[in-house]
């Protein structure tokens, strides 16, 4: 019995340790970076490195703050663009998703199974083979350089429509049928009734498509190229990282406040995050 | 009014279908939005694209397949840049599937706060872009500078130069690509481990069988359909890795990291490369990962048909 109890322990300590060493490995290169962003010229590629800084300078906040940087690029509007941006759109986006998704639960129509499978074999484009094509139809649309450009193109998601709806079949058909009896549109029961039932796969999704707006680089430099000041942060961050590759604790220190906003939102919401992979990883 | 029977067949099945179809108006009102911008943004491009692909892209003509032979014959840089993908899609997912499944193994046995603790903690590097990871390990992996550079100097070794040869471009890429990713497939892992019912380990016990017979025979065959739906979200996400090469080693050395996004975001606007040729190899990634898809799900079809 004793030596069965010792193997317990031994096995307790053992796996505590590589939870310690990998949780370690995974979140040092955030560590290492923090002191950087107070780091002169002269420290940030010293060599040999050390992790904090000589001499506390706080100069790199400051000129965020209070400068340009680049041209016309701002740092603290482009996230104030971005944040304006990917709240819009995880509005827009949950709205529009959970209504096609609500269909496609609980209707029958004509053409339905159609439909489905055209909503279903978007999923399988990769966004880089419509890039060209999508660029050249937002400027036939005369959408370029807008802030529509930015949040319009991305709402729809074939994926976050299946989610919901396998969501939706969870729901029993009976109080719908009750809601119908009652005298309710097929509007108000959505509102009424699965839109405050739809909680939890509304924060998995919503906090998904606000990292998607978030941390969207490609299509926002592509298609916003005249007008700084609707530019995107990873936009900037990556027009930083070109021209301030001596004075690094620039970009250090917008990197640290571009990653404010995504981390409160995953403490807030860690605990549904993370339960909700268990069922989004099924698909 | 009296009907005959088959008149009745049709009168009912009509009124059947009254029933059947309520709401009808509605249905299609409120998947108008989606239809529409699903239609405007996905569909129509992709249509474009296709009629592009077999396009002259300077006079429009009709030219079947000279942009897909060009790219086999004559530009072989689209080419490279895919086999580049190919080679570092299929390391970095063997590494990702191995890390993860090992680690979600430890945490599943790890039942208690500090295993909660630690689920939260390796999910951090998720919500953080390319862009940003590039950022962050340019510190680590910077020639002039970086902590790999200050350690090979105090341990009066020669600086390393990530860019310098294929195999440290690669090291350079694929690290923080894990780094990005481990997080989210070791929590998919996890879910598919506790959902293994604990009587098949409780039967297996009875039966005598040590850990590795049960990790063998019980653990790795009932973990077969999250495996396969992690190596999808893999084979098309970093298909068209971009971000990462772009910041790390922008292509170097001699386009041994250049990836057929990269190539697409390069060449954009940029005279010198016909567009319709670049929008022919995008359809041909597209077709490929389109190809993994449908194999992978059918498998998973019939996998879930036998267990009903």
């Amino acid at each position: 019995m004793r030596n069965v109890n010792v193997r317990k322990l031994v096995k307790t300590i053992v796996f505590t340790l590589i939870c310690l060493i990998v949780a370690a490995i995974i979140l040092f290169p955030i560590i290492w970076m923090l002191p950087a962003a107070f780091k002169n010229k002269a420290e940030i590629w010293a060599i040999p490195n050390e992790w904090l800084p000589k001499v506390f300078y706080t100069k790199n906040f400051e000129k965020i703050f209070t400068s340009n940087l680049v041209n016309d690029y701002n740092f603290i509007s482009s996230i104030g663009s971005t944040f304006l941006v990917s709240v819009i759109a995880v509005v827009l986006s949950l709205l529009v998703n959970m209504f096609a998704a609500y269909v496609f639960a609980n209707f029958e129509f004509r053409g339905k199974n159609f439909l489905w499978y055209y909503f279903l074999i978007t999923m399988f484009i990769p966004g880089i083979t419509i890039l060209l094509t999508s660029i050249r139809v937002v400027s036939v649309l005369q959408m370029t350089d807008t802030l529509l450009v930015l949040i319009i193109p991305g709402l729809v998601s074939a994926y976050n429509i299946f989610f919901f709806r396998q969501f939706y079949y969870g729901i029993p058909r009976s109080l719908e049928e009750a809601a119908i009896i009652d005298g309710c549109s097929r509007f108000k029961i959505f509102f009424k009734v699965f839109l405050p039932m739809s909680v939890t796969p509304m924060v998995i999704i919503g906090v998904s498509v606000f990292m998607g707006y978030w941390n969207s680089f490609m299509w926002p430099t592509l298609t916003i190229v005249n007008n700084s000041e609707i530019a995107q942060v990873m936009q900037v961050i990556r027009i930083l990282n070109s021209t301030y590759s001596g004075e690094y604790g620039i970009v250090i220190a917008a990197t640290i406040l571009s990653i404010i906003i995504p981390l409160t939102l995953f403490i807030i919401f860690q605990k549904k995050i993370i339960a909700g992979i268990a069922v989004s990883g099924l698909k | 009014m009296e009907y005959t029977f088959d008149e009745y067949q049709v009168v009912n099945k009509k009124r059947h279908n009254r029933f059947k179809y309520r709401g009808s108006k509605t249905a299609y009102l409120m998947l108008l939005p989606a239809f529409v911008l699903l239609s405007v943004f996905v569909i129509l491009p992709l249509v474009l694209a296709v009629v592009r692909s077999f396009q002259d892209y300077n006079t429009g003509a009709w030219v079947g397949f000279k942009n897909y032979n060009y790219l086999f014959t004559l530009d072989k840089l689209y080419l490279k840049s895919f086999l580049n993908a190919l080679i570092m899609t299929a390391i970095i997912s063997a590494l990702l599937l191995i890390f993860s499944f090992l680690f979600a193994c430890v945490l599943r046995a790890m039942n208690n706060k500090f295993g909660k603790v630690v689920k939260v903690l390796i999910y951090v590097p998720f919500f953080i872009s390319g862009i940003i990871a590039s950022v962050i390990f340019n510190l680590i992996f910077n020639y002039g500078g970086g902590l790999i550079t200050s350690i090979c100097v105090l341990l009066d070794k020669d600086p390393i130069s990530f860019t310098s040869t294929t195999p440290l471009a690669y090291i350079a890429i694929i690290a923080p690509t894990l780094w990005l990713g481990f997080g989210y497939n070791t929590l998919v892992m996890y879910a598919g481990l506790i959902n293994i019912p604990e009587d098949y380990y409780n039967a297996a016990n009875v039966d005598g069988a040590n850990s590795f017979q049960k990790m063998i025979y019980i653990t790795i065959p009932n973990m077969k359909n999250y495996t396969v739906l992690l190596v999808i979200n893999m084979v098309t996400a970093y298909m068209q890795m971009m971000e990462i090469p772009m910041m790390m080693t922008g292509g170097a050395p001699l386009d041994t990291t250049l990836t057929p996004v990269l190539y697409l975001f390069n060449s954009f606007r940029d005279p010198s490369r016909p567009d319709n040729v670049t929008i022919a190899g995008a359809i041909i990634l597209m077709l490929l990962i389109m190809a993994v898809n449908i194999v992978v799900f059918k498998t998973l079809r019939t996998k879930r048909s036998e267990d009903a």
